[in-house]
């Protein structure tokens, strides 16, 4: 029972900091409700008893894209983004369109009533047990996740770092 | 709760994530949008692993754990690139930058 208030309690947290943080003008209010919208999917990660992936979101999340987002929203626009413009692009109503047919097409297997799987009900997903998983069978993958983060900070300071063009210097006031 | 619930709020928080992602104009709402989608992504992991035949396994959090670096190394390199963006065009209005379009 607490299970179900809790579930239905962190669902409408998530979705309503979604919606808040796509539909919000102020990006920096945006990143606040994409904050809320992590949290709340933390927590909803600890109901299905995955308490290391739900650290691990808190940690990258909201510690580091949140911040890393604030700190982009910040170097660039104005804090309110596009302000007395038109917020929406051209062409929004394709977008909307496409949005609820993908909706409804991920909607497909609950409307044809397939038959749900009764949830484990011991589970231990210790730490120690990803650690090993981790070194033994997927060590491949690690290694070629650290190199890919090791290219994506290298590629990251360099793309933002720009090239020294002698137009540059004109401009700067 | 069964593993349809899940999906559910999965479907509705990968939607809200891809109607922004085609209705925004600014290059920093469109990233927003797609860390959205990828957590929804990340939360039918997590729920199908639950409810799979032998959790024991972990091949969820694992998984998981995967994207969520790959999406950590994403926003970087993505963030990286709309500052480097803003810096040539002095805005992220995404319908600014047309140079490759023929007019």
């Amino acid at each position: 029972m607490s299970e179900q208030i809790a579930f239905w309690m962190l669902s409408a947290i998530a979705v309503l900091g979604a919606l808040v943080a796509v539909r919000k003008r102020n990006l920096i209010h945006g990143v606040f409700a994409l904050m809320i919208f992590f949290a709340a999917l933390s927590v909803l990660f600890l109901l299905l008893l995955a308490e290391f992936i739900a650290a691990v979101q808190i940690l990258v999340y909201i510690g580091a894209v949140g911040i890393l987002l604030l700190f982009a929203i910040m170097l660039t626009e104005r804090v309110t983004g596009d302000d007395d413009r038109r917020m929406t692009s051209r062409g929004w109503f394709w977008g909307f369109a496409v949005a609820a047919a993908v909706f409804v097409i991920l909607l497909l297997p609950v409307i044809q009533q397939l038959p749900s799987p009764e949830a484990a009900q011991t589970i231990d997903p210790s730490v120690k047990e990803l650690g090993h998983k981790l070194m033994n069978p997927y060590v491949v993958t690690l290694e070629v996740l650290a190199l890919l983060l090791t290219a994506a900070l290298i590629g990251a300071v360099t793309a933002a770092q720009g090239v020294r063009m002698p137009k540059e210097e004109d401009s700067q006031e | 709760m069964t593993l349809h619930h899940y999906l559910i709020l999965a479907a509705v928080l990968f939607c809200v994530g891809l109607m922004g992602a085609f209705t925004r104009r600014n290059a920093i709402v469109v990233l927003f949008s797609v860390e959205i989608m990828l957590n929804a992504a990340n939360l039918n992991f997590i729920a199908f692993w639950r409810y799979s035949e032998n959790p024991a396994l972990l091949h969820g959090p694992l998984f998981t754990l995967f994207a969520i670096a790959v999406a950590a190394a994403e926003v970087a390199v993505g963030l990286a690139l709309v500052i480097a963006v803003y810096r040539h065009f002095k805005t992220v209005d995404l319908e600014a930058m047309d140079t490759l379009r023929e007019e």
